[in-house]
């Protein structure tokens, strides 16, 4: 069961007070500075056979406009599979604004595999990082189910057509998914729908090896706000991931959803990716993850 | 109860027992033939209620005695007893809210003497009388401060309601992080680190509504007394406080019935002999007073009722009030008083179809006070403290319930033994066993019924203790005691082992069962207690104090402001206790002209063991392996505080002003270096003035002023995958502050002319008049509809001047 006590709290807060009719929020003009810009590292690599992207920027402040972080285009990339007998090497080439790719190739044998071990290689500033990833099997999709719901009030508003993942969670424990619903193609990325999973829930519980709990295969997959429509193309991917990216992922819903009375002191998301020079100190973010990917889609009939 | 509450296998017990039959009969009885022993109560002289802190000074003339005053001041139970020599003496009562009370005694044999004060009007009492007060200077206790029901009525209060902690919040040394966060901090120690007790009673949550209310009703209340420093044997516990709070007995004469009608709650209180009446007339006073006597009193908040018809469909049926009933019963039989006295309140919220939650304390004491002779005085206690709330989600098909509770058994001890003039001892011991509840929940639907939760875990707190109050001529006097506490976190549980690095979250190494009786961890510290005074003459004196404070209940919260379900966690293997050592000097001066002031001045070190702190990030609810993800530190707090009070003419109150300090040290927080507490505030201001223009009007101004607490910032940002990830870069913690807080409140009060019977007053105030949005936090947030601008927001738990009337009665 997931929840977040910072918003139940801040709804029952919002209760109290709101009875009260005095409390109140509004936005002010702080000065806070950002010491040094970070290095970020955005490696999320699939065994699929599309483009594959690793992006490299600079950190911005906290108030800056975000999609300007400054892209680093004079890096060098890498992903080395450690598994194959003699270490194969991936290189992925600058296109352009920071992003790096490598096109595989089944004919010629030039694709992530299952079960291997990967790292990542970046020289960059005259530092070499480096970033260690395993490439984990995925589970299967048996199908994806049509529901209609008649919307009355929270979560479910709008009465309507909505989907529901049917797929089990691999049997034994330790396994980890990232979940993507795209609409018509594009991915629902708000992260309030960010839908991960430790074996079959949110949080590993023990629960292992049957239909993923329900926030995951219905609430997660779904945008309560927006029905989908008649035609409407609804594909859904379960992304192998690890548990170190398990739980970055966890790290950062909670600091996007932490605010208001009970807030929590915010943290800093760690990275796994790290620097052979640690005398440079480096200051690094992002993260290196490689993953298998089930895919199932659905026309909205 | 359960099994380990009475299997006390320790050597622990035994030890108790053998220093108790050892003052109870060794060579006490060293009273010289020419001295003899005053003794009694003091009672309020029309309701006969028992009056604490009454100090009573016997100034010995006709024969040659040292020292020529001889002083003792009422326990907790308003007893007192005194070794005074034969002859003609002056004793003088004096009790705050009390018109002082003088009178000639001729001691020729053993006198019980129970003494009856009258309630203090303006011009009663000569100012010689007055000028023997100066309980405050000299007085043993060093960073006391009590308030009295009467002194908590007349500050202007949040929407007119008389409060509790609300009064506590306004003395030197203490703090709050806001409005809307529950609790106090005292001299830098966070909110589970003051024992608050009711009616000896430990009470896990002090606060209705968030903490905008507290849960004493002050009409039910007697005295409450705050010890910060200093703190004597009999308390233990935690580290940074004791909060006693005491309700009233009960008129013993006549019935009573007194009230209020506010804005947000009612209440009502009725009172009065158990007995059967002397004359047909119920409502005439008794002459004889009963031996017996009860107290009932209540408080429901109604906004629920009144919002009702204005809530939406789908929130009908939602629920959002709380309550408090507090019930006290006593009986007295020569030397023997009992009481019984419990408190229930509950807060419950609950937004049909979405979510509810529950919260409360209950409470039940009973207590045998027996005055075994003149000289020792006993008291035998025991309760039954739960603190327990419930959180229940509904998500369409599925209802997901949660509970969690910490239920106390504890059975003590006490005696006050007036041994001689110079030394007046105090000793005992208490047993408490606790269950805690970490969370237990449900998850039902159609075809759902899942049970999950935390196992439950137990404990055994032991402590004994003895300390004597030495007068050593007159000027010099000591009061220096031991506590020696134990803590046993017992089975049946589950022990879990990690392997840790300093300052990173604990990796689970192994975990195991334990059967009921098994030891799993077993603490022993012994708490040094010391305090002196030297009186440099009759109005002036330099107090100290050095105390060493223990703490195995740990509060567990990473928030901003403490929740009411933030989870209570013993100390255990992991987990080690908690340990504090305060020194405080003072010195404290009158000004006994035409108007007296009491004024003192305290500085205090405070140094701080086994902090309890979380890794970033950490999961605090439901999580089995929580004792990985918490971090120990070190603490330290110090501070300066200034005190002046004025509590005689038309003009009353008192300026208090704290500078103060408190940080923390953890490895794995803050690049390891040193940071503020959440509550840390370097300046702090109080004003508290009341005056009485005439009979029938009187007006009360509050002003607070202090700095802002800190908060961590994040710096700066980045995406990855699409999703911005907020950076707090240098791993701060606390590295900001928040914009300063202050505030002005205002009252009146109009009282209508008094009847013999019927008497009533209307309060019309004003809380945060100049209508200043004090930030209680600021936090941070992406702005969606502003295409993902991020955006600090000030959050103001009081963002507008808040009037409110309210009507009380007494009849």
């Amino acid at each position: 069961m997931k929840f977040s006590k910072s918003i139940i709290f801040n709804g029952l807060v919002a209760l109290s007070i709101g009875l009260l009719s005095t409390g109140c929020e509004d936005v002010i003009q702080v000065d806070v500075i950002q010491k040094s810009p970070k290095i970020v590292v955005d490696a999320f690599v699939n065994n699929q056979l599309d483009t594959q992207t690793i992006k490299l920027t600079r950190s911005i402040g906290y108030f800056d406009s975000s999609g300007s972080e400054p892209a680093i285009t004079n890096a060098q990339v890498a992903i080395i599979d450690q598994s194959s007998a003699l270490p194969k090497l991936f290189v992925f080439q600058h296109s352009s604004q920071g992003k790096y790719q490598f096109v595989p190739n089944a004919t010629s044998g030039d694709t992530f595999t299952v079960g291997h071990d990967y790292a990542l290689l970046v020289v960059v500033d005259n530092d070499t990082l480096v970033s260690f990833s395993p490439l984990n099997p995925t589970t299967t999709i048996d199908s994806i189910r049509l529901v209609d719901v008649e919307g009355n009030g929270p979560p479910i508003n709008t009465t309507g057509k909505y989907v529901e993942l049917m797929a089990n969670d691999r049997k034994g424990p330790g396994d980890f998914y990232w979940i993507k619903t795209f609409r018509n193609d594009s991915f629902l990325n708000s992260i309030s729908q960010l839908n991960i999973s430790a074996d079959m829930g949110n949080t590993s519980r023990g629960q292992d090896g049957e239909l993923f709990i329900y926030p995951v295969r219905y609430n997660g997959v779904n945008d309560f706000l927006r029905s989908f429509k008649t035609g409407e193309n609804v594909r859904i991917e379960i992304h192998s991931i690890n548990g170190l990216a398990f739980a970055w992922f966890n790290l950062v819903v909670s600091e996007n959803q932490n605010g208001g009375l009970f807030a929590t002191p915010p943290a800093n998301i760690f990275t796994n990716i790290t620097s052979l020079n640690p005398k440079k100190k480096t200051a690094l973010g992002g993260f290196f993850c490689m993953s298998a990917v089930a895919s199932a889609s659905v026309k909205i009939p | 109860m359960s099994s380990s509450f009475v299997t006390p296998t320790s050597t622990f017990v035994t030890a108790m027992h053998r220093i108790l039959i050892f003052l109870l009969f060794s060579t006490f009885n060293i009273v010289l033939a020419q001295n003899f022993t005053l003794s009694g109560y003091v009672k309020d002289s029309s309701s006969r209620e028992t009056i604490t802190k009454a100090q009573i000074t016997v100034t010995i003339t006709g024969v040659k005695y040292t020292p020529t005053e001889l002083r003792s001041t009422t326990n907790g139970y308003g007893f007192y007893s005194l070794t005074v020599p034969a002859g003609k003496h002056t004793l003088i009562v004096t009790a705050p809210s009390y018109a002082p009370l003088a009178t000639q005694l001729d001691i020729t044999n053993n006198l019980e003497y129970n003494i009856l004060l009258s309630p203090d009007v303006e011009g009663m009492g000569t100012v010689t009388i007055r000028s023997k007060r100066n309980n405050n200077v000299k007085s043993l206790d060093i960073s006391t401060q009590n308030i009295n029901g009467q002194t908590i009525k007349k500050i202007p209060a949040f929407l007119g309601e008389a409060d509790v902690i609300k009064s506590i919040q306004l003395l030197p040394g203490v703090t709050t992080v806001g409005e809307g966060a529950s609790g106090f901090n005292v001299r830098g120690g966070s909110i589970d680190q003051n024992l608050v007790l009711m009616d000896e009673a430990p009470v896990f949550n002090s606060a209705h509504l968030f903490g905008f209310f507290s849960i004493f009703n002050p009409d039910a209340v007697k005295d409450v007394e705050l010890v910060k420093g200093g703190i004597p044997a009999n308390y233990g516990g935690r580290l940074s406080s004791t909060l006693d709070v005491k309700s009233r007995d009960g008129n013993k004469r006549s019935y009573q019935t007194n009230g209020g009608i506010g804005s947000i709650f009612s209440r009502l209180t009725v009172e009065g002999p158990l007995a059967l009446p002397e004359s047909k007339n119920l409502l005439k006073p008794r002459k004889t007073p009963a031996k017996s006597s009860f107290m009932v009193s209540g408080r429901r908040s109604y906004i629920d009722v009144l919002a009702k018809p204005f809530l939406p469909d789908n929130l009908a049926g939602s629920q959002f009030y709380f309550y408090d009933l507090t019930a006290k019963a006593n009986y007295s039989y020569k030397r023997d008083n009992i009481f019984i006295s419990t408190y229930i309140g509950d807060d419950v919220f609950k937004a049909a179809g979405l979510f509810g939650v529950k919260w409360g304390n209950s409470t039940v004491t009973a207590r045998w006070n027996h005055v075994f002779n003149k000289k020792l005085f006993s008291n035998f206690t025991y309760y039954y403290s739960r603190y327990r709330y419930n959180l229940e989600f509904m998500n369409r098909d599925v209802t997901f319930n949660w509970k969690s509770n910490i239920v106390n058994n504890s059975a003590k001890v006490d005696f006050n033994y007036f041994l001689n003039p110079k030394n007046t001892l105090a000793f005992g011991g208490q047993i408490t066993h606790y269950r805690f509840i970490p969370g237990e929940a449900i998850a039902k639907s159609a075809t759902l019924n899942l049970k999950f939760g935390l196992p439950d875990r137990y404990a055994l707190e032991n402590a004994v203790y003895i300390s004597d109050d030495w007068n050593a001529n007159g000027k010099f006097s000591i009061r220096a005691g031991i506590r020696l506490s134990q803590f046993m976190y017992l089975g049946p549980g589950k022990v879990y082992l990690f392997n840790r690095e300093p300052g990173k979250q604990g990796i689970l190494d192994s975990m195991y069962s334990t059967q009921n009786g098994d030891i799993v961890a077993n603490y022993i510290n012994p708490e040094p207690r010391l305090g002196f005074k030297y009186q440099l003459n009759s109005s002036s004196s330099i107090k100290g104090g050095f105390n060493r404070m223990v703490q195995n209940l740990h509060l567990i919260s990473n928030t901003a402001a403490s929740v009411p379900f933030d989870v209570w966690q013993p100390t255990t293997n992991n987990i080690k206790p908690e340990i504090a050592d305060q020194i405080a000097l003072g010195y404290f001066k009158n000004f006994n002209g035409k108007h007296e002031f009491e004024t003192s001045i305290e500085g205090y070190y405070k140094t701080l063991q086994n902090q309890v702190d979380y890794i970033d990030g950490a999961s605090l609810l439901l999580n089995e392996l929580l004792e990985a993800d918490l971090l120990t530190g070190i603490g330290r707090a110090y501070g300066l505080e200034a005190y002046i009070k004025k509590s005689s003419g038309n003009l009353t109150g008192w300026i208090s002003y704290t500078l103060s300090r408190s940080e923390r040290k953890v490895l794995g927080i803050n690049n390891d270096e040193w940071y503020a507490n959440r509550f840390d505030r370097l300046h702090n201001l109080y004003v508290v003035s009341q005056y009485k223009i005439n009979e029938k009007w009187e007006c009360a101004a509050n002003f607070v002023f202090s700095t802002g607490t800190p908060a961590t910032f994040y710096t700066g940002q980045y995406t990855v995958q699409g999703y911005v990830i907020p950076d707090a870069g240098s791993n701060a913690r606390n590295n900001v502050r928040n914009p300063d807080y202050h505030r002005l409140d205002l009252s009146v009060t109009y009282h209508r002319k008094k009847s013999k019977k019927f008497e009533s007053n209307w309060v019309f105030s004003c809380y945060n008049v100049y209508n200043r949005r004090n930030p209680f936090s600021i936090y941070f947030a992406t702005n969606y509809q502003g295409k993902g601008q991020n955006e600090a927001i000030r959050y103001s738990v009081i963002g507008s001047a808040i009037p409110s009337v309210s009507y009380n009665f007494k009849f």
